[in-house]
């Protein structure tokens, strides 16, 4: 009131008067009473203050609302600087007015206002946390506690923010934790895979569809985490298991490469198998290593040599038979065994039924028996060797006593003459050596229980047979002789009465012809062509035959004197056509490969021909022996033509072999004779 | 090594053969060096995978055999009846030693260090060649023959040495002093040719009427109950053989089957455990001088060259083929089994 100006009052004072005035005139002239004018006044006075009153309130009101605000905002201001934890950017005096009210709000509105944005900041940076935190945990935990978005307004301190901060922090880390450690699982499990031969991708697609994802973020959780390990516990068993299957079939095989001594280049096929056997688990990271088709490859492999093996073993096993067989042919032993033997055996050792070790271990115990066997039975079968010798030579020898022509001079004759004398001498020795040999076998079959074979046949027997023959042809000869001195002593008679004594060698239908007187000349006559003696000759040939063998002793005398012919006699003679040979003689011991009867085992090759008129006279004699030679095996389908007789003669001189023609004494051989052309002026 | 194919002819040829007979060819130990001696009076050394001739050199007289010291040298056999050794790389030449007669054969022994050369002198002589170019400090030995010798094999210890007369002498190295064993050879006509078999057990010999024997060491009765004898090299028309010497032989470093050559002019190849014929290569333009085998046995050098068993006549020009080896030619078969009736 004060405030208000004289000149406004004054102003109001004149106004308020005038209005008076004008309303006594007014009053005047309508003549109001004073009662009513009084109560007039009064209304008036009370409508004024009225008036008065309302504005009054007003202003009142209008200083209570502005004390409010005031306080209001103090209040906020506190409240934000106690939940922000900070003291408000000017300091608050709060008793202290300073000035008006209007002032004072003035001076809180922009406090407030700056506390509010900076509240309002620093919750965005909470809110902003907050989900952070929130969307982490999602990740790591997400059916554990996860945190509301709510924050609390009253507490939105530095402090609270840094602590929320700190554990955003702890999550990130965790979260990065959770993904190395399921990076290295996947990586661990990738390797597994490779390892093993499985998809990876599949593998992982099952645990968790976001692992095989390259874009989306993977998935942390503890259950993927555990899925995976469990996975990989899997492969890992897995590939144990495998491994250590495949380390046996890499034992197998070693053992089975050094049983059969495979070569090295099929060895390094394998190579990357048994580097692997010693290794542990964790030395093997190549992929593929331990896939199911490699291991199914690999026990093919040993499959395949385990079959090898059966085959070889079969092989072995039929070598050892062919060994034992050769033994026995050697021996002279024959054995009744069932001939598909070999056969039943292969058959069973394939079917697997009998182990072939077992069948080979039979057969080496077999060949051992054999062995001693043929041990025990050499000297006899060198002694029976020896009289089969004696034997053959007493044919031949008895052969050539046939022979007519064995007199006459020729090439190579005293060869044969050797020959016949050795053949006789070797022939005296016959029955001794058949005494000994009998007196050794029973000797032996005493000892051994069983009978001596040779070749089948019971040895004894043989050789009683064989003295059962000799003595009947020598009671022949006996006779023979005894007849021919009856002969004689006839001749002599009739010659006394006749007059002239031929030859006594001259046997007996010279009774029944007419003879001459001349005597003298007489043996002459006789191997001469009297016509009255030839006709006859062939008649007694034969006995004269076997009168000749039973004088065979005489006949020594006779031979020395008189050259042979050695034309008609059979194989063995030919060979002394090659000059070359000078080397070979008439008795020379049988060669070590050409077997007992030669003729009749040699193939026929087409190179025989020339010879082979020859070969028919040999085969007579043989007949007298009860052996019976086996040809020897040519099994194979281009056969070595192995030689059993000693080298044909019949070279043609195609000018390929000139060294036969042309040598004389010296032999040379084509370097030598090249030399000498070049020497001597090519 | 390129994968040349076998042409018809039998293998690749050579180029720049010899320009007279070839008497021995032999691959070397360590390489697929080839060393040929031929009467041209040349020693030559050949890279068979470049076939080019790497080195030659000339002698008095033909040169009748030659062998591998090393990769880097070789000794030869001459008719001047000297020994020498070459030195592949520097050409030099070395002079052992000397016979009275020419030189027939020459083998260098790695087991006993030294050199055996056999001639027709009747001699056998031992050479060390560390001494060479002294004079007679190289000759360690030498040792009376009954006859010319014809040719020699070496295994092991063990030396055969085969002369004319069909004589046949095994030593041991270790005791030249006398022969292991003096045999006779079981074929009945003149050697051409002796080899061990690379197991050492036995040795087999060639002669000029078409039979091959294959003997044994072990003289007890079991081991020569296996010995036997051959025919090869022979053809025959209107009901005759007509028979033709086998010149060469050679044994197959790995199957220990081997391969015989003659003047028929064929190359067969046998399996003499199973005694049977594996192969035989198409003919040869003439006859077969010398056949070796490379040390692998991948490869096999064949001498087309006429050996004068026939005298001076007009022959086919002297050629080496090498061959490569397929192994179904050289592998040995094994008897098969008679298969049982069903």
């Amino acid at each position: 009131m004060a405030h208000i100006s004289t000149d406004q009052l004054l102003q109001l004072e004149t106004t308020c008067g005038s209005f008076l005035y004008e309303l006594q005139i007014i009053w005047d002239e309508v003549g109001e009473t004073d009662t009513e004018r009084d109560k007039m006044l009064l209304e008036l006075e009370q409508e004024c203050l009225e008036v008065y009153r309302r504005k009054v309130d007003q202003a009142n009101r209008y200083r209570a609302q502005l004390r409010q605000t005031i306080a209001d905002s103090e209040a906020e201001l506190a409240a934000i600087c106690s939940a922000m934890g900070e003291p408000p950017v000017h300091t608050k005096q709060p008793i202290q007015r300073v000035g008006n009210l209007k002032e004072e709000l003035n001076s809180i509105a922009p406090q407030l206002e700056e506390m509010r944005k900076r509240k309002g900041e620093r919750l965005k940076q909470f809110l902003e946390v907050m989900e952070q935190i929130r969307n982490i945990s999602v990740e790591v935990m997400p059916t554990e506690y996860i945190p509301s978005r709510h924050v609390d307004e009253s507490d939105l301190s530095i402090r609270k923010l840094e602590e929320l901060y700190r554990q955003l922090e702890s999550l990130q880390k965790e979260k990065n934790d959770r993904l190395k450690q399921i990076m290295d699982h996947l990586s661990t499990l990738n390797e597994l895979c490779s390892v093993l031969g499985v998809a990876f991708k599949e593998t992982v697609r099952e645990i968790h569809p976001t692992l095989d994802d390259a874009e989306a973020s993977k998935s942390i959780s503890n259950v993927t985490i555990e899925r995976l390990a469990t996975a990989i516990g899997r492969l890992r068993e897995i590939k144990i298991e495998r491994m250590q299957k495949l380390q046996d079939l890499a034992s197998t095989m070693l053992e089975l490469w050094n049983l059969m001594d495979t070569p090295i280049e099929e060895q390094q096929l394998f190579q990357n198998v048994t580097c692997n056997i010693a290794a542990s688990e964790e030395e093997i990271t190549e992929s593929n290593t331990l896939s199911v088709d490699f291991l199914s490859y690999v026990e093919e492999e040993v499959l395949r040599l385990e079959q090898l093996k059966v085959s070889k073993m079969k092989e072995l096993v039929l070598k050892k038979k062919t060994e034992l067989e050769e033994l026995r042919r050697q021996g002279h032993l024959v054995v009744e065994e069932a001939e598909n033997e070999p056969e039943i055996a292969i058959s069973a050792i394939e079917s697997g039924a009998i182990d072939a070790s077992l069948v080979l271990n039979q057969i080496e115990g077999q060949i051992a028996e054999v062995k001693e066997e043929a041990f025990s039975r050499k000297d006899i079968l060198e002694r029976v060797e020896k009289w089969l010798t004696a034997c053959e030579e007493e044919a031949w020898l008895e052969e050539y006593n046939r022979d007519e022509n064995r007199y006459n001079a020729g090439r190579g004759a005293h060869l044969t003459l050797k020959r016949a004398e050795k053949a006789r001498a070797l022939t005296n020795k016959i029955p001794g050596m058949v005494d000994t040999l009998v007196a050794k076998i029973t000797q032996w079959e005493k000892e051994r229980g069983i009978g001596f074979t040779y070749d089948g046949v019971r040895l004894l027997t043989m050789l009683g047979e064989y003295t059962i023959v000799r003595q009947e042809k020598e009671q022949e000869r006996k006779r023979q002789r005894d007849q021919k001195k009856l002969q004689g002593q006839l001749i002599a008679e009739q010659e006394a009465l006749y007059g002239s004594k031929p030859s006594p060698s001259k046997p007996q239908s010279a009774k029944k012809v007419p003879r001459t007187s001349t005597g003298g000349s007489n043996r002459r006559l006789s191997f001469g062509g009297a016509a009255t003696l030839q006709t006859p000759k062939p008649d007694y040939m034969h006995s004269a035959k076997s009168t000749r063998t039973a004088k065979k002793l005489d006949d020594l005398a006779l031979t020395g004197s008189r050259g042979l012919d050695i034309a008609g006699l059979p194989v063995k003679k030919l060979s002394y056509n090659d000059a070359i040979t000078k080397h070979q003689e008439v008795g020379m011991p049988r060669k070590p490969f050409a077997s007992i009867v030669p003729v009749n085992t040699i193939p026929s090759a087409p190179s025989m021909p020339v010879i082979a008129s020859t070969l028919e006279e040999n085969q007579a004699p043989n007949k007298m022996l009860l052996l019976t030679p086996k040809n020897p095996a040519t099994a194979a389908a281009v056969p070595m033509r192995v030689a059993s007789t000693p080298a044909p003669t019949c070279l043609v001189n195609d000018g390929k072999l000139s060294v036969v023609a042309s040598v004389e004494e010296t032999e040379y051989s084509f370097e030598e004779r090249r030399l000498a052309f070049y020497v001597g002026g090519r | 090594m390129s994968t040349a194919t076998t042409t018809p002819t039998g293998g690749r040829e050579l180029s720049q053969p010899p320009s007279d007979g070839i008497s021995n060819l032999r691959f070397s130990n360590h390489s697929d060096l080839l060393l040929v001696s031929s009467w041209d009076k040349t020693l030559r050394l050949y890279d068979v995978g470049e076939n080019v001739l790497k080195a030659e050199f000339l002698h008095a007289g033909p040169v009748l055999d030659c062998c591998f010291h090393d990769d880097s040298s070789g000794f030869s056999a001459s008719a001047d009846h000297t020994v020498r050794r070459y030195a592949f790389g520097s050409g030099k030449e070395d002079f052992l030693g000397r016979h009275d007669a020419p030189v027939r054969c020459v083998e260098y022994s790695y087991a006993a260090g030294q050199v055996i050369t056999g001639s027709w002198d009747k001699t056998l002589k031992c050479w060390d060649p560390r001494g060479a170019n002294s004079s007679d400090r190289a000759l360690v030995g030498t040792y009376l023959q009954p006859e010319r010798v014809y040719s020699l094999s070496l295994v092991g210890y063990r030396l055969v040495v085969a002369t004319a007369g069909r004589h046949v002498n095994v030593y041991d190295l270790r005791n030249m002093s006398q022969p292991e064993q003096r045999r006779e050879s079981s074929l009945k006509y003149q050697t051409r040719s002796v080899r061990c078999y690379p197991n050492g057990t036995g040795f087999a010999l060639s002669s000029i009427e078409g039979r091959v024997a294959m003997e044994f060491f072990d003289l007890s009765e079991a081991a020569q109950a296996k010995k036997y004898a051959f025919k090869c090299h022979r053809k025959s028309e209107a009901g005759r053989d007509i028979v033709y010497p086998v010149n060469a032989m050679a044994f197959h470093p790995i199957y220990g089957t081997f391969a015989t050559g003659g003047c028929d002019g064929y190359v067969n190849v046998w399996d003499g455990n199973n005694k049977k014929r594996l192969y035989q290569y198409s003919k040869y333009p003439t006859s077969i001088a010398a056949l070796s085998f490379s040390r692998d046995g991948l490869l096999l050098a064949v001498a087309s060259s006429y050996t004068y068993e026939e005298g001076e006549i007009l022959h086919e020009p002297d050629a080496i083929f090498v061959r490569n080896i397929n192994e179904v030619e050289v592998k040995p078969k094994p008897k098969a089994l008679p298969v049982p009736p069903p």
